[in-house]
């Protein structure tokens, strides 16, 4: 609960602070605009508040740097001290990358054999194929939803995974405490006016 | 034997659940004879059922953390039975496949029990299939005195050799596999408390569905929520004080009880959190689907200059449905009214005043 606590805290920090920075800038927005910079600030906050510890955070920094108005925005929640750890996170996609596409051209020509070579005797390796058919198939589906995870090994995304919805729970924390008490503001305040 | 087993058998075509049938199995294999009524095939397999299952119940290793990967074999097997083997034209096929199943239970009992005392007796048994993937433990095996079955493997011959070759061909290669399928168990079980409602549910596949779905609902949630505040600030100015942010997460729900002094309010709170509690994850799942598309149709939401609204109004929205679109309506109208009151706002958070609307 230490850290989580801690975690609460570095977040809503970085997010409120965020949350100003971005919307100093522009005046005019609709709804889906706003919603969309809010979860951005969310998400960077979240990830920063990790200091590039896990993997997932890295990875949605720099999926976030890749959008060039973004930048700013990253660059001042992440603040100074992170900027030699911006050169790591850095490497570490490339290295991310690399590994990415390499496992592609391997799972193709390894997925072709490997149906060759289960037509032979389907009957004896069915059971053990379609379990490892099932697992297989929803490593994948948590691979796309954890961000970073496509270059992952399923040991280290299952790691990822946890701590992602470690944060991804304080995350809707302290969103929910915000609209929460932004609205008995609202309605405080609306029924003062009525009284 | 085979039309009683061919009865049970349909009974579970029906079940087309994983999750249950999971849930089944680990249930029956509480109870030994159940267990050995759901995956014998013929009266000849008894002998070899028997015998592993005193072997795997002979309280080597935790009893739960062995059900884990029998239960999971199981279910699969009949996971496929139900989607694949209807005719009873295929009941050979499932013969054989239960065979496999001893085979595959006692390749992962090994694997992830540490147990390699069963695949000595086999390679003591002399019999060529163990051979195929046995020997590759031996170099870690501790030898102990238990019966191992023997039928299975002589009419499984060619299933092993194809396995030994393909896959584990080397100590190292085996021992590292086996290293690393007992983190990833390990992992799961940790898993287990973090994810609610995974107490049940044993076995790779089925955790890894929940732990799908549950970071599904909570990114889910994360769109909803910004969504939400999007709607209810008309900008996005935070000028908050420090005292304000530290009261957010120094209490967990209430923590405003400072700032909104109206007794009023305090049974809104209430509301707000049963609400928090009642809408479980999958429920706010199917509700957000529905409110966003309710909300997209709304076009410009805040440039609409209006009067007051009836304060009956916000009455009745403070009962709060589990209706998300109602949430949205009560968000859009008090959008439009603060640019109205924000020269009311006193306390600690201050809102500027919209300039551009």
């Amino acid at each position: 609960m230490h850290t989580s606590s801690k975690l609460t805290k570095e977040f809503t920090k970085k997010w409120v602070k965020g949350l100003q920075i971005c919307c100093s800038s522009k005046k005019d927005m609709d709804v889906l605009e706003r919603k969309k910079k809010i979860k951005l600030c969310a998400d960077i906050a979240l990830a920063s508040a990790k200091n590039a510890t896990t993997s997932w955070s890295i990875a949605l920094i720099s999926e976030a740097k890749k959008n060039d108005e973004n930048e700013i925005l990253v660059d001042n929640l992440l603040g100074p001290e992170s900027r030699f750890k911006q050169q790591k996170i850095i490497r570490q996609m490339n290295s991310c990358h690399k590994r990415v596409r390499s496992k592609k051209i391997l799972k193709k020509s390894c997925s072709i054999s490997q149906r060759m070579k289960k037509m032979g005797p389907p009957k004896s390796n069915l059971a053990a194929y379609i379990a490892k058919r099932l697992v297989k198939k929803r490593t994948q589906v948590l691979q796309r939803l954890v961000p970073g995870g496509e270059s992952m090994d399923e040991f280290s995304l299952i790691k990822e995974a946890l701590d992602y919805i470690l944060s991804l729970r304080v995350q809707v924390d302290v969103m929910r405490n915000l609209a929460n008490a932004t609205e008995v503001l609202n309605q405080s305040n609306s029924s003062n006016v009525f009284d | 034997m085979n039309p009683g087993f061919m009865q049970q058998q349909e009974a579970f075509f029906s079940v087309n659940d994983h999750h249950h049938l999971q849930d089944m199995f680990t249930l029956g294999m509480v109870d030994k004879d159940s267990a050995l009524n759901i995956v014998k095939p013929d009266p000849e397999m008894e002998e070899c059922w028997v015998g592993f299952d005193a072997g795997a119940y002979g309280g080597q290793l935790g009893y739960g953390y062995l059900n884990q990967n029998t239960a999971l074999k199981v279910s699969n097997i009949h996971g496929n039975a139900s989607s694949v083997l209807v005719s009873p034209k295929k009941r050979k096929a499932d013969k054989g496949q239960t065979l496999q199943v001893v085979s595959e239970k006692e390749k992962k009992i090994k694997g992830c029990c540490d147990r390699d005392s069963k695949l000595t007796r086999q390679n003591s048994n002399g019999n060529n299939n163990s051979n195929g993937n046995n020997h590759n433990k031996e170099a870690s095996t501790k030898a102990t005195s238990k019966d191992k079955p023997k039928v299975s493997e002589d009419q499984k011959k060619d299933y092993i050799h194809v396995r030994a070759r393909r896959g584990q061909a080397t100590d190292s290669h085996s021992l590292a596999e086996r290293v690393r399928r007992e983190k990833i168990s390990e992992r799961m079980k940790y898993l287990q408390d973090l994810v609610p409602g995974c107490n049940k549910i044993i076995g790779k596949a089925g955790m890894l569905d929940e732990i799908i779905n549950y970071v599904q609902s909570l990114q889910k949630q994360v769109e909803f929520l910004s969504m939400k505040l999007a709607s209810v600030n008309p900008e996005l100015d935070f000028n908050m004080d420090n005292t304000f942010t530290k009261e957010m997460f120094d209490s967990s729900t209430s923590e405003f009880p400072a700032l909104a002094c109206s007794s009023a309010n305090s049974a809104y709170f209430d509301q707000l959190n049963s609400l928090d509690q009642v809408v479980s994850y999958r429920g706010l799942d199917m509700g957000i689907n529905s409110a966003e598309m309710g909300l997209r149709s709304i076009s410009s939401p805040i440039s609409i200059p209006e009067t007051f609204m009836d304060s009956s109004f916000f009455n009745q929205t403070a009962t709060w449905d589990a209706d998300l679109q109602n949430l949205y309506k009560m968000e859009f109208e008090q959008g439009r009214l603060i640019p109205f009151q924000s020269h009311q706002f006193t306390g600690k958070v201050n809102w500027k005043k919209k300039t551009a609307i």
